[in-house]
C-alpha cells in the first residue's frame, strides 16, 4: 500500500471511533449523565457518518473491496489487521451504525434502572466496534476476534440494565454463542491447517476451498457453520434467544436482533460459501432443512406465546430461517436475498423492539394478557407504529421483509448445480406456507395489544402509580419518534426499492458464489 | 576431566546470582535488629532482578557447561558431546519467567509478612532457593539435574506452605503438599534409573540416541513403563488430573503469596521439566507418551473446570481454575498422539504453544492472586480472614475499590480467554492452532467445551465484582465509604505494584504475543 | 399516454400517505384529500380509456428496475390494454362514490381521517393489480388489499366480532395467496422473468407442465381473494365492516381481482385444460352454494354478501369456459349494481339502525328514492331485462352454452356444468333478490324503527349507481365495443337465444313463487330458512374444527416442545455438569492417604498402559 487514501483513514475510524467514545463514556464520572447520553449520541453519529461515508470510492460494478488495510499484527500466528469493504459488508456495517446511534438516541428519552447512562453507552460502543469490526474483517483469525468482543459487553447489558430473570439470561446467552464462537475458531484454524493462511480474500480467490481437502473442507464448514448458526439463531439452537430478548432492556434488544444475529449469517456467507465450497456443498441441505424448520417452528411458537418480546424474538427465528434458506440454495440470488432479508430484519425488528420497549415503559410490562389491549384507541401513534411494524415483520410486500423471504423461497426453486433440486422445491414450498401463517400470530398479537376499546386497563405488573387505560400516559414522545421513524421510513424505502441494498451487494455476491455456479 | 576446568560462568550467572544472594539473606536476617527485618525481603527482590537481569544479559547464545566427550553407549550407538547445563532460549524465557514470578511474589509477601509476623529472613531466603532450583530446571539436560532441580525447587516450598505455624490448616497443607510430593518423585526417579539401566545414559540427548537408534530397545515393554513414570513427577507439579489433589487443600493452607508460587513458577516448572523429557530425551517415543498426554490433558482440563464450578471460595477456585489451566497447557502436546502430530514441525508449534500459553497463563494469574491479596490485605477488619476470601465478600468490590475489581474483572477474563482479555485469548488461540495443525480434533472440541464451561465461573465471579453487595451485609455500603475514605497503608504499595506489574506485563503481552510465541518457537526442539 | 396511467396508480397511493399523515382530527383535511385524489385519477383514467380504446395497437408498457436477484429481475410498470383500462374505470367510478357515500356514513365517527386514507390505499392497491406490468408488482397490489380489507373491516374497534372478522378475511385470503405467491414466482423462475407481457408471450414455450401447476397455484389465491368455495368463508364475515367498505370489497376492489388477473394471465390458463376445469368446477359449486345461503340469510347485508359469492361465481365460470369478456363484462355490470346494493342497504342500516329483514318492512313510502334504486339493482342481480346484470348474465350463460356444444375453446363438459348450475342460479338469485325486495319494503311498516332522513350526498350515489346498472347491459350489443376493447372481437356477448328463454322462464317463474308465498302471509318469510342453509352448509365449523382447532392446539404442543425438549436439552448441560461438579467434588476428601493411594494407582495404570498398548 502506497500512501494512506481517505478511505483508509474513514475504514480505520469507524472502529477507533467508537473506541475512544467507548473509552471516553467509561472515564465519565457517574454524576455527568447527560452530558454521557448526548456524548454518546455525538459519538455514534459520527460513527454513522463514516459508515456512510465508506460508500465513496465505490466504482459502480465493484465486486472487490474497494477499500483495504492491511497490517501484520501477530506473524507468528499468521493475524494481520485486514480490514475492508465491499458491497456484502457496507450495507450491514451502516445498519450496525444506523441501529447503535438511534439507541443512543433513544437512551436521551430513557435509560433503564440501575441507569449510568455512561457505562452502558461505553459498552454500547465495545458493542459496535466488534459488530462493525466482524463485517470489516477481512482476516479470519481477525474476524473471529472482533466476533467475540461482542459477547462481554452484551452479557453485561443484559445483566445489569435487563430484567429480573437477566443474570440467567445473559449467562445463557454468553454460554451458548461462546460455544458457537469456539467452534467458530477450530472451524477457522482447521481452514489455517489446511490452506496455511488467514487471508479470508486470498483464500476465496485461491477458489475450490484453496486446496484443502473435501473431507476437512466438510469439517471445517461443520464447525464454522455450527458456531455462527448458534449466533444466527438457526434451529434447534436458538434457544437462548427468547430468554435474552424478554429479559434485555430495549436497546439490547434491539441490538441483538438487529445486528448480532447477523453476524452470524454475515458469517456464514463470509467464511462458509465462499471458503469452504465443497463443505458447503455437502451441508447446504442440512442448513435447508434446518432453516425451514425453524421457520415452522419459529411461526407456531410465536402463536403461543404470551409475551410481547418472546413473540418477536421467535419471530425472529422465523425470519433468520429464510435468510439461512436463502444461503443454503448457494446461488447468487439465495445470497442477494439473505442479505436483503439480514437488512430488513434489522430494520423491521428494531422497531419492534423500539415498540415494545415503548410499551414496557409505559406499562411495566410485555405480557400480552397484561397489557389489555386497546392501545390503538388510547395511543394512536404508538399502536399505529406498532401496527406498521407487525405488518412489515409479516412480511407484506411493499414492505422491505417480503423481498427477502420471497426471493429466499425462488431462489430454493432453482438452488446450485450441485444440489438436489426436488427436495428444495418442496422446502420453499413449505417455507412459503410458513410465511403466511407468519401473519396469524402477528395479528393475533395487534389483536390482543392494539384492538380493543380503549377502556382496556392493563393490569400493571410494575409498581407504577397510576393505572391502566388512563389518560396520564403520554403517546410517543418526540425523542422516541426521532428514533424509530428512521427505522420505519427505511422499511418502506427498501419495500418499495430493494435495489438500494441489492445494487449495493450484487456484484461482490456474483463474485462469491461463483465457485458454485462453476 | 578437561571438561570440569571449562564451567562456563557466564552461563551459570544468573544461578550463582540467587544462590549466593540467598546465602546472603540467610545471614543478614541474623544481623538484622527484629524491626528491620522486612528488608529481607527487598534484598531478595533485588536478586531476583539481578538475576532477571543478567539472563537477559548472557542471552541464549548456545553455552553448555558441565559437558561429556563424545562417547558410545551400550549397543553402539556413537553419540557426540553432550552438557548437563545448557543456555538456550528456552531456559532463557523460562527464567525470565521464573524471575518475574518470584519478583511479583516477594511483593505480595511484604504486606502479609508484616501483618502475620511471619519470618521474613527464612521467608525470602527459602523463595530464593526455590528460584534456584527452577533457574537449574530451565538449564538442566540430563536426568539426575533435571530430578535434583525439581527437589531443589520443591523442597523451600514445602516449609513455605507450613509457614504459618500457627495455622493448623497451614501445616495440614504442608504434609499433603509433601507426601504427594515425595511419592510422585520417588516414582520418577524409578523411571529414570530404568531408563538409565537401559540406556546407559543421563544426558537427555544421549536417552533419545539410544531410544531411537535401539530397536531392540522399543520390544523390551519395560521401556515404554519408564518412559511414562518419569513423567510422574512433573504431571505432580503442573497439578494435572489425577496427581492434582494436593492442590486445592495447599493453595488454600498457604499464605496467598506462596498459593501464587505454586500456582505459577512451580507450575511453570513442572510444564519446563516435561518439555525437556519428552520433547529432547523421549522424542522418539512419541507415540508412546503422546496417548498419555493426550489423556492426561483431557482429564485435567475437564475435572479441573468441573469442579472449579462449585467453589465458594477464591483460592480454591483458582486453585481449579489453574488445574484447569494446566490441561491448557498440557494439551499440545497431545497431538503427539495422532500421526499427523509427530511430524517435527507439528510438534514444534505444539511447544511453542505450550510455552506461550504457560507464559501469558503465569502472567494472568499472578496478577488475579495479587489482587485476591489486595482484597484479603484490605478486608481483614470488615471480615474475619478466612471470611474475606469467601467468594460472597467479593460482591460488589467495584463498589468498595473500583480500580482493583476492574483489573481482577480483566485478569478472570484473561483467564476464561475471552476479550478484552486478548492475552488469555491468544494463548486459546495458539493452543487451538496448534491442535488442529496437528490435527487432534477430538482434543480441539474437548478445549471448546471447556473453554465454555471455564467461562461460568469465571464470568460469574468478574459479574459478582459489579453487582450490589450481598443482601445480608446490610452494612456493606458503609463500610465501602469508610474503606473509600481510609488512606491507603504505605504497607499496600508493593501490591499495588504487584498488581501493576502483572496488568502491564499481560495487556502487553495481549497485544503483541509475538514475542513470546516467537520465543516458544526457538525454544523447543529447533 | 402511459404517463397518465403512472398518475392514476400514484394519486390514491399519495393520497393514502398524505392522509395518514394527516392529525387525526382533520377530518375535513382528509375527506378533501381523498375524494380529491381520487377524483382526479377518475377524470384521469376516463381519459386514459379514451385514448387507449381509441387508438388500434393498444397494448403499452412503461417499467423499471426495482430489484435484481441473480439473474431474476423484478421491475415497477404499467401496462395498459383495453381490459386494463376499462377495470380502472369502474374501480375509479365506485371508489370515487364509497368515497363521497363515506364522508356522510361516517359523519360521526372520529377514526375517518384513517378509514379515508385506508381507502385511498385499498383503491391505490387495486389500481396497482389491475395495471401492474410485472407479476411480483401485482403480488404487492394484491396483498396490499388484503391488509387494507383487514384494517378496513376491523374498523369499529368497539364491535367486539369486527377483529376476529378482519382477522379471518385477512388469514383466510392469505391461505390462498400463498399458492398465488408460489404459482407466481414459479412462472418467474421458469420464464426467467417476472414481466407480464413477456410471460404471456412465451406461455405457449414454457413447459406445460409448469404452467399448469403454476395456474392451479394462482388459482388458489384467485379462490381466497374472490371468495370462491372453499375460500369463501370470510366475505359474509366481512360485513360487520362499515357497508360502503363492503360495497369497495365487493364492487371494484377484492373479489373482481381475482376474476381480473385470470383474465389478464388468460394465455397461460390455456396452455392446458385442467386449470380452467379445475375453475368450473368451483364455479358450480360456488354459485349454487351461495344463492342457497343467500335464500335463508335474514341479514340484509349478508344476502348481499353471499350474492356476491354466487355472483362472482358466474364471472369464473365465463373464464373457466373459455371467454373472459363475458366474465369481464360480468364483473362491469356487477360492479354497478353491488355497489348500488349495498350502498342502499348502508341507506337502510343508517337510516333505520337495522339491517335484519325481520325487523325492516314497509320502507317503501318511507325511503322512496332507496327504493327505486334498490328495485333496479335487485332486478339487474335478478337478470331481469334490460338491466345490465340480465346481458352480462346471458353473455356468460351463452358462452357456456357454445362450449357446451362443443364450439370454441373450452372443455364441453365443464359448459355444461356452468351453464346447468348457472341456470339454476338463475332461478335461486330471482327468488333471494325477491325475497328481500318484499320482506324489506313491502308489508306493514315497523312502527319501532322510524327512518331517520338520509344525507343527500348518500342518495346522490345512489342514483349515479343506478345510471349504469340500467344501461350498462348496452356495451355488450355492439362487438365493436366491449369485445372489441377486450380485443376479442370473435365473441358474442350478446343474449343467446336459448340461455335466454330458459333462464328468463326459470328467473320468472321463482320471482312468481316468491310472489304468491308472500302473498299468503305478507308478514312471515316466504321461504322457511333451513338451519342448514342458515349456516351455510356450516363449513364455517367445518373450517374451525378441521383448521383452526388444530393449528391452535399443535402451536401449543410445539411451543410447549421447544421449551421443554430443546431448551430442556440446553438447559440440562448446565444442571448435568452441575451435578458432575458435585460427584467430582466428593472425591476431594481432603485424607491425604486416599490421594497417595489414587497417585500411585494411576503411576501403575500408566506403566501398565504402556506395557499393553
Amino acid at each position: 500500500m502506497t500512501g494512506v487514501s481517505v478511505g483508509q483513514v474513514l475504514l480505520v475510524a469507524v472502529l477507533v471511533v467508537p473506541t475512544l467514545g467507548a473509552a471516553a463514556l467509561a472515564l465519565l464520572p457517574e454524576r455527568l449523565d447527560r452530558a454521557a447520553r448526548l456524548l454518546g449520541v455525538i459519538v455514534s453519529g459520527l460513527t454513522l457518518l463514516i459508515s456512510i461515508g465508506l460508500l465513496s470510492g465505490r466504482s459502480a460494478g465493484e465486486d472487490r473491496d474497494w477499500v483495504y488495510v492491511n497490517a501484520g499484527w501477530v506473524p507468528a500466528v499468521d493475524l494481520r489487521f485486514h480490514l475492508g469493504v465491499d458491497g456484502i459488508s457496507l450495507p450491514l456495517v451502516v445498519l450496525t451504525a444506523l441501529l447503535t446511534f438511534l439507541c443512543a438516541v433513544y437512551s436521551l428519552h430513557s435509560v433503564p434502572a440501575p441507569g449510568r447512562a455512561g457505562t452502558m453507552l461505553a459498552l454500547v460502543g465495545v458493542l459496535e466496534v466488534g459488530m462493525i469490526g466482524t463485517f470489516l474483517a477481512r482476516d479470519l483469525l481477525l474476524f473471529f476476534l472482533f466476533f467475540e468482543i461482542v459477547l462481554i459487553p452484551m452479557y453485561f447489558l443484559i445483566a445489569v440494565w435487563g430484567g429480573p430473570g437477566a443474570r440467567h439470561a445473559a449467562t445463557k446467552f454468553v454460554l451458548y454463542t461462546l460455544l458457537g464462537s469456539v467452534l467458530l475458531l477450530v472451524g477457522i484454524l482447521t481452514i489455517y491447517a489446511g490452506a496455511g493462511t488467514l487471508d479470508m480474500v486470498e483464500l476465496a480467490e485461491r477458489g475450490g476451498g484453496a486446496g484443502i481437502a473435501p473431507s476437512t473442507q466438510t469439517f471445517a464448514f461443520a464447525m464454522v457453520f455450527g458456531g455462527l448458526a448458534v449466533k444466527s439463531p438457526l434451529w434447534p439452537l436458538h434457544t437462548w434467544l427468547p430468554d435474552a430478548h424478554t429479559e434485555a432492556p430495549t436497546i439490547g434488544s434491539v441490538l441483538l436482533a438487529g445486528v448480532l444475529l447477523k453476524m452470524g449469517t454475515y458469517g456464514i456467507i463470509r467464511v462458509g460459501l465462499s471458503i469452504l465450497p465443497a463443505g458447503a456443498q455437502r451441508l447446504a441441505p442440512t442448513m435447508a432443512v434446518l432453516a425451514v424448520t425453524g421457520i415452522i417452528v419459529g411461526v407456531l411458537c410465536c402463536y403461543a406465546q404470551t409475551d410481547l418480546k418472546r413473540l418477536i424474538a421467535y419471530s425472529s427465528v422465523g425470519h433468520m430461517g429464510f435468510v439461512l434458506l436463502g444461503v443454503s440454495t448457494l446461488t447468487a440470488a439465495g445470497v442477494q436475498a439473505a442479505l436483503l432479508g439480514n437488512i430488513a430484519h434489522g430494520v423491521i425488528t428494531g422497531l419492534l423492539f423500539f415498540c415494545v420497549g415503548g410499551l414496557k415503559d409505559r406499562f411495566h410490562t410485555s405480557v400480552l394478557a397484561d397489557l389489555g389491549g386497546g392501545i390503538g384507541a388510547r395511543l394512536p401513534r404508538l399502536g399505529g407504529v406498532l401496527t406498521f411494524a407487525a405488518i412489515a415483520s409479516l412480511g407484506l410486500p411493499g414492505l422491505a421483509g417480503f423481498w427477502g423471504e420471497a426471493f429466499a423461497v425462488a431462489a430454493a426453486y432453482r438452488p446450485a448445480g450441485g444440489l438436489a433440486r426436488t427436495p428444495y422445491v418442496m422446502l420453499a414450498v413449505v417455507a412459503a406456507v410458513g410465511a403466511a401463517l407468519a401473519a396469524a400470530y402477528f395479528l393475533r398479537m395487534l389483536r390482543m395489544v392494539v384492538a380493543g376499546p380503549a377502556s382496556g386497563t392493563p393490569r400493571t405488573s410494575g409498581g407504577s402509580g397510576d393505572s391502566g387505560g388512563r389518560p396520564s400516559v403520554a403517546d410517543v414522545t418526540l425523542l422516541e419518534g426521532l428514533s424509530w421513524a428512521p427505522l420505519a421510513v427505511l422499511a418502506l424505502v427498501l419495500g418499495v426499492f430493494p435495489a438500494l441494498v441489492l445494487e449495493c451487494s450484487r456484484p461482490a455476491v456474483d463474485l462469491l458464489v461463483r465457485v458454485h455456479s462453476g | 576431566m578437561s571438561q570440569l576446568q571449562s564451567v562456563d560462568y557466564a552461563a551459570l550467572a544468573p544461578l550463582l546470582v540467587v544462590s549466593l544472594a540467598a546465602l546472603g539473606v540467610l545471614v543478614a536476617d541474623l544481623f538484622l535488629p527484629l524491626a528491620r527485618r522486612g528488608l529481607a525481603v527487598w534484598l531478595a527482590l533485588s536478586a531476583a532482578l539481578a538475576a532477571l537481569t543478567t539472563i537477559v544479559a548472557v542471552g541464549p547464545g548456545e553455552r553448555g557447561t558441565f559437558c561429556t566427550p563424545p562417547a558410545s553407549l551400550p549397543g553402539g550407538v556413537r553419540v557426540g558431546p553432550s552438557c548437563s547445563y545448557v543456555v538456550d532460549h528456552f531456559t532463557v524465557l523460562l527464567g525470565v519467567v521464573f524471575c518475574l514470578a518470584a519478583v511479583v511474589v516477594l511483593l505480595l509477601s511484604m504486606p502479609r509478612l508484616a501483618q502475620d509476623r511471619l519470618p521474613a529472613g527464612e521467608y525470602a531466603f527459602l523463595v530464593l532457593c526455590s528460584l534456584a532450583g527452577m533457574l537449574t530446571l530451565a538449564g538442566a539436560r540430563d536426568l539426575i539435574t533435571i530430578v535434583v532441580a525439581l527437589e531443589v525447587l520443591t523442597l523451600p516450598l514445602y516449609v513455605l506452605v507450613g509457614l504459618r505455624r500457627a495455622d493448623s490448616r497451614s501445616a495440614e497443607a504442608a504434609v499433603k503438599f509433601f507426601l504427594i510430593s515425595v511419592l510422585s518423585s520417588a516414582v520418577t526417579l524409578y523411571g529414570a534409573s530404568l531408563l538409565y539401566g537401559l540406556t546407559g545414559s543421563l544426558h537427555l540427548d544421549r536417552v533419545a540416541a539410544a531410544l531411537g537408534g535401539r530397536d531392540e530397545l522399543r520390544d523390551l515393554p519395560l521401556t515404554g513403563a519408564a518412559v511414562l513414570l518419569v513423567l510422574v513427577g512433573f504431571a505432580f507439579k503442573v497439578s494435572a488430573v489425577p496427581f492434582h489433589w494436593w492442590a486445592p487443600d495447599t493453595y488454600q493452607g498457604a499464605p496467598i503469596p506462596v498459593a501464587a508460587f505454586l500456582s505459577t513458577a512451580s507450575k511453570a516448572a513442572g510444564v519446563a521439566g516435561l518439555l525437556l523429557v519428552l520433547g529432547v530425551g523421549f522424542r522418539p517415543y512419541a507415540d508412546v507418551w503422546g496417548p498419555a498426554l493426550a489423556v492426561l490433558a483431557a482429564l485435567t482440563m475437564t475435572v479441573g473446570n468441573l469442579v472449579a464450578l462449585r467453589q465458594r471460595h477464591i483460592v480454591r477456585l483458582l486453585a481449579w481454575s489453574s488445574v484447569a489451566q494446566a490441561g491448557y497447557i498440557l494439551l499440545p502436546l497431545g497431538i503427539a498422539a495422532g500421526s499427523t502430530g509427530r511430524s517435527d514441525a507439528a510438534l514444534r508449534t505444539a511447544g511453542a504453544a505450550s510455552l506461550t500459553y504457560l507464559t501469558l497463563y503465569v502472567a494472568m494469574n499472578l496478577g488475579t492472586f495479587a489482587c485476591v491479596a489486595w482484597v484479603g490485605h484490605r478486608a481483614p477488619h470488615t471480615v474475619s480472614r478466612g471470611d474475606s476470601a469467601a467468594l460472597q465478600s467479593y460482591r460488589g468490590l467495584f463498589r468498595r475499590s473500583p480500580l482493583v475489581a476492574v483489573t481482577l474483572a480483566f485478569f478472570l477474563l484473561c483467564l476464561a480467554g475471552l476479550p478484552p482479555g486478548f492475552a488469555g485469548l491468544f494463548a486459546k488461540v495458539v493452543v487451538f492452532r496448534s491442535a488442529l495443525v496437528g490435527n487432534a480434533r477430538v482434543l480441539a472440541l474437548i478445549m471448546a467445551v471447556n473453554t465454555v464451561i471455564g467461562l461460568y465461573y469465571y464470568l460469574k465471579v468478574t459479574a459478582d465484582l459489579f453487582a450490589a453487595p450481598a443482601a445480608h451485609r446490610a452494612s456493606s455500603q458503609g463500610e465501602a465509604d469508610q474503606l473509600a475514605r481510609r488512606p491507603v497503608p504505605a504497607a499496600a504499595y508493593p501490591l499495588a505494584a504487584a498488581i501493576g506489574l502483572s496488568a502491564i506485563a499481560t495487556v502487553v503481552l495481549g497485544f503483541a504475543p509475538q514475542v513470546v510465541v516467537r520465543l516458544g518457537e526457538l525454544a523447543w526442539m529447533r | 399516454m402511459i404517463e397518465i396511467g403512472w398518475l392514476v396508480l400514484a394519486l390514491p397511493l399519495v393520497a393514502a400517505a398524505a392522509g395518514f399523515a394527516l392529525h387525526r382530527r382533520a377530518r375535513r383535511g382528509a375527506a378533501i384529500v381523498a375524494v380529491g385524489a381520487l377524483g382526479l385519477s377518475t377524470a384521469l383514467s376516463a381519459v386514459l380509456a379514451a385514448g387507449v380504446l381509441g387508438q388500434p395497437e393498444r397494448v403499452v408498457e412503461s417499467a423499471f428496475t426495482i430489484a435484481r436477484f441473480g439473474e431474476l429481475r423484478v421491475q415497477a410498470g404499467v401496462r395498459l390494454d383495453g381490459l386494463a383500462v376499462v377495470v380502472v374505470v369502474a374501480v375509479c367510478v365506485v371508489a370515487l362514490l364509497v368515497q363521497l357515500y363515506s364522508i356522510a356514513y361516517l359523519h360521526d365517527d372520529n377514526g375517518y381521517p384513517c378509514y379515508a386514507a385506508e381507502v385511498s390505499l385499498f383503491t391505490g392497491a387495486m389500481l396497482i393489480v389491475v395495471l401492474a406490468a410485472d407479476l411480483v408488482m401485482l403480488v404487492v397490489g394484491w396483498e396490499i388489499m388484503g391488509i387494507c380489507s383487514y384494517l378496513l373491516i376491523g374498523h369499529y374497534r368497539d364491535l367486539p366480532e369486527s377483529r376476529p372478522a378482519a382477522v379471518k378475511a385477512f388469514l383466510v385470503t392469505r391461505v390462498g395467496d400463498v399458492g398465488f405467491l408460489l404459482g407466481v414466482l414459479l412462472l418467474g423462475v421458469a420464464a426467467g422473468t417476472f414481466g407480464i407481457g413477456a410471460v404471456l408471450a412465451n406461455a405457449g414455450a414454457l413447459p406445460s407442465a409448469t404452467v399448469t401447476v403454476a395456474c392451479l397455484l394462482l388459482l388458489l389465491g384467485v379462490a381466497g381473494k374472490s371468495a370462491q368455495f372453499p375460500l369463501h368463508t370470510w366475505l359474509p364475515d366481512a360485513m360487520v365492516g362499515p357497508t360502503p367498505i363492503s360495497a369497495l370489497i365487493h364492487a371494484a376492489t377484492m373479489v373482481a381481482a381475482g376474476v381480473y388477473v385470470v383474465a389478464r394471465l388468460f394465455p397461460l390458463f390455456r396452455v392446458g385444460p385442467l386449470p380452467l376445469a379445475a375453475l368450473g368446477v368451483l364455479a358450480a359449486i360456488t354459485m349454487l352454494l351461495g344463492a342457497l345461503v343467500a335464500l335463508a340469510q335474514d341479514d340484509l347485508k349478508r344476502v348481499l354478501a353471499w350474492s356476491t359469492v354466487s355472483q362472482i361465481a358466474y364471472m369464473t365460470g365465463g373464464l373457466a369456459v373459455g371467454v373472459p369478456a363475458a366474465a369481464v363484462f360480468h364483473l362491469l355490470a356487477h360492479a354497478a349494481f353491488k355497489a348500488l346494493l349495498f350502498l342502499a342497504a348502508g341507506c337502510v342500516l343508517h337510516a333505520t339502525g337495522q339491517s335484519l329483514m325481520s325487523r325492516l318492512g314497509g320502507l317503501r313510502q318511507a325511503m322512496p328514492l332507496v327504493f327505486v334504486t334498490m328495485t333496479c339493482g335487485l332486478a339487474a342481480l335478478a337478470g331481469l331485462p334490460p338491466f345490465a346484470g340480465f346481458f352480462s348474465k346471458e353473455a356468460v350463460l351463452g358462452a357456456a352454452y357454445e362450449t357446451a356444444r362443443g364450439h370454441g375453446e373450452g372443455t364441453p363438459w365443464v359448459g355444461w356444468l356452468v351453464l346447468v348450475a348457472g341456470l339454476l342460479t338463475v332461478a335461486l338469485t330471482a327468488a333471494y333478490a325477491t325475497r328481500l325486495w318484499l320482506r324489506t319494503f313491502f308489508g306493514a311498516a315497523r312502527e319501532d324503527t322510524t327512518p331517520k332522513q338520509v344525507s343527500s350526498l348518500m342518495l346522490g350515489s345512489l342514483v349515479v349507481l343506478a345510471v349504469p346498472t340500467v344501461v350498462l347491459g348496452a356495451i355488450g350489443l355492439r362487438s365493436r365495443w366491449l369485445a372489441g376493447w377486450l380485443d376479442a372481437p370473435g365473441v358474442a356477448l350478446r343474449p343467446e337465444a336459448v340461455t335466454t328463454a330458459l333462464s328468463t322462464v326459470l328467473g320468472i317463474a321463482a320471482i312468481a313463487a316468491v310472489v304468491l308465498a308472500w302473498r299468503r302471509a305478507p308478514d312471515r318469510d316466504p321461504i322457511r330458512p333451513r338451519p342448514l342453509l342458515a349456516r351455510a352448509f356450516y363449513l364455517d365449523d367445518v373450517q374451525d374444527l378441521l383448521v383452526v382447532g388444530p393449528y391452535r392446539r399443535f402451536a401449543a404442543e410445539i411451543a410447549d416442545y421447544d421449551t421443554r425438549v430443546i431448551d430442556g436439552a440446553v438447559e440440562g448441560y448446565g444442571t448435568g455438569a452441575a451435578v458432575l461438579s458435585r460427584r467430582l467434588s466428593r472425591l476431594q476428601t481432603g485424607n491425604v492417604q486416599t490421594y497417595a493411594t489414587v497417585v500411585l494407582g494411576a503411576a501403575v495404570v500408566l506403566a501398565v498402559a504402556a506395557v499393553l498398548l
